[in-house]
C-alpha cells in the first residue's frame, strides 16, 4: 500500500513540478537519426580546414563516434577563430551553449545563445531563426563526455538547420576556459566578461 | 544494567528513524532538484532501455523517497517503508557495486579508489564508502521492519489493525 500510494504520488509531484521530466519523450535519440551523407571539419574564417579536427579518425575518441553519427566537429583554434572574426558580430557565425541554466550562467562564450536540449522551448524560438541565417553553427557543451552539445545539434537538425552549417566544439566549454578565452557570466550581452583559466 | 539498556534501544529506534528519514529526504530532493542530471545517471547503468521506463524511474524514485523519508520522520507506515526501503536499497546497491567493477576494470584501478557519482544524491563518493554507508542504512531499515521505532510515530502500522498496540500510547 505504500508503494502504491508512494508510486502514485511521485509521478503527481513530477507533474507538478516545473523540473519534471516529460515521460513520453525520448530524451536520448541518437540513435534513431539518419547518418549525413557526408562527415567533414569546419573549415576556418579565412576558409582553411584546420588539420586537428580530424584527428578523431585514428582513436575512438568523441569526435570520432560523432562523425560516425554524422556529425561535424570542430576544436578549439577554429572555434576561436570563428570568434574573433569580425563576422561573428554580424551573426554570420553562431554558438550555441547546450548546457543548462546554471551552466550557462556561471559562464559561456561571450555572445552565445543558450539552448538547453532537456529544456529547450523557451530557447528553441530564438535560436533555430537565427541557426537557419548563419553561416555556421558551433554548438558546445562541457566537453570531454558530455553528449548535449551533440543532442542539441541533432534536435537543430531536426528542426531544419542544414546540417551542413553544424559543427560541435568537442572540447567545449571545459577547453575554452582552460585555454583562458574570454568568458561571459549570466545572460547573453550581460557585459560581464572575465578571461578564463585553468580547468573548469 | 541490561534492563536499562533494553529501555534504550527504543530511543535510539527512533533517533535512527529520523536520521534514516533525514537522510533519505536530503538524497530524494538533491535529485528531484535535477532531474535530468539524475535521469543521465540512471542512463549510464544501461539497465534499462526503454526511454519511458527510463524517464518514469528517473521521475518518481526521487519524489518516491522523499516520500519514504517523511514516512519515517513522522512515523507512518515505519514498517512497511522500511520494508519498501529494504527492497529499493539492496538491487541498487548491487547495480552501483557492478558499475564500480565496470570501472575499475576499465580504469585498472583498486577497488576503493573507484569514485563515481552513483546518481545516489551525494554527487562523487569512493565505491568502498557508499557501499558501507548502503549497508549501514540497509541494516538500519531492517531494525525498523522489526518494530522497535514506534515511539513518537503518528501511526506505526498502516491499518488500525496492524498498528502497534503501545503505538499510540504517550511517550
Amino acid at each position: 500500500m505504500v508503494a502504491a500510494v508512494g508510486l502514485v504520488l511521485a509521478f503527481v509531484a513530477n507533474q507538478l513540478s516545473p523540473r519534471g521530466l516529460t515521460l513520453s519523450r525520448d530524451y536520448f535519440r541518437t540513435g534513431t537519426h539518419p547518418v549525413a551523407k557526408s562527415v567533414a571539419t569546419v573549415p576556418g574564417p579565412n576558409g582553411a580546414t584546420n588539420a586537428g579536427s580530424t584527428n578523431a579518425a585514428s582513436s575512438p575518441s568523441p569526435a570520432a563516434s560523432l562523425h560516425a553519427k554524422g556529425l561535424q566537429t570542430t576544436d578549439l583554434a577554429t572555434a576561436r577563430g570563428l570568434f574573433e572574426d569580425p563576422r561573428y558580430r554580424q551573426s554570420a557565425f553562431l554558438f550555441v551553449d547546450a548546457r543548462n541554466d546554471k551552466h550557462y550562467q556561471d559562464g559561456h562564450v561571450p555572445g552565445a545563445f543558450q539552448l538547453d536540449y532537456y529544456r529547450p522551448d523557451s530557447h528553441l524560438p530564438l535560436v533555430i531563426p537565427l541557426a537557419q541565417i548563419a553561416e555556421k553553427v558551433i554548438v558546445y557543451c562541457n566537453g570531454g563526455s558530455c553528449e548535449d552539445s551533440e543532442l542539441a545539434a541533432l534536435m537543430l537538425r531536426d528542426a531544419g538547420v542544414p546540417s551542413e552549417k553544424l559543427f560541435i566544439f568537442v572540447g567545449g566549454f571545459s577547453e575554452w576556459a582552460g585555454a583562458g578565452l574570454p568568458i561571459e557570466s549570466g545572460l547573453r550581452d550581460s557585459g560581464q566578461t572575465r578571461t578564463g583559466g585553468g580547468k573548469q | 544494567m541490561s534492563s536499562k539498556i533494553r529501555s534504550v534501544f527504543p530511543w535510539l529506534a527512533v533517533i535512527l528513524r529520523w536520521a534514516m528519514g533525514a537522510v533519505f529526504i536530503y538524497m530524494g530532493f538533491s535529485k528531484v532538484l535535477d532531474p535530468v542530471g539524475f535521469l543521465k545517471l540512471v542512463r549510464e547503468y544501461n539497465f534499462v532501455t526503454n526511454p519511458i521506463l527510463l524517464n518514469c524511474i528517473a521521475a518518481t524514485l526521487p519524489w518516491f523517497e522523499v516520500l519514504c523519508g517523511l514516512l519515517l520522520v513522522i512515523g507512518v507506515a515505519v514498517r512497511g517503508t522500511a520494508l519498501i526501503l529494504v527492497a529499493l536499497l539492496v538491487p541498487f546497491t548491487l547495480l552501483v557495486l557492478n558499475r564500480a567493477m565496470d570501472i575499475m576494470n576499465a580504469q585498472a584501478i583498486a577497488f576503493c579508489a573507484v569514485k563515481f557519482d552513483c546518481g545516489c544524491g551525494a554527487g562523487e563518493v569512493f565505491i568502498c564508502h557508499k557501499l558501507l554507508e548502503n549497508s549501514l542504512l540497509a541494516l538500519g531499515c531492517a531494525w525498523l521492519m522489526t518494530g522497535i521505532g514506534w515511539r513518537l510515530s503518528l501511526r506505526h502500522g498502516v491499518s488500525p489493525a496492524r498498528e502497534t498496540p503501545s503505538a499510540s500510547r504517550p511517550s
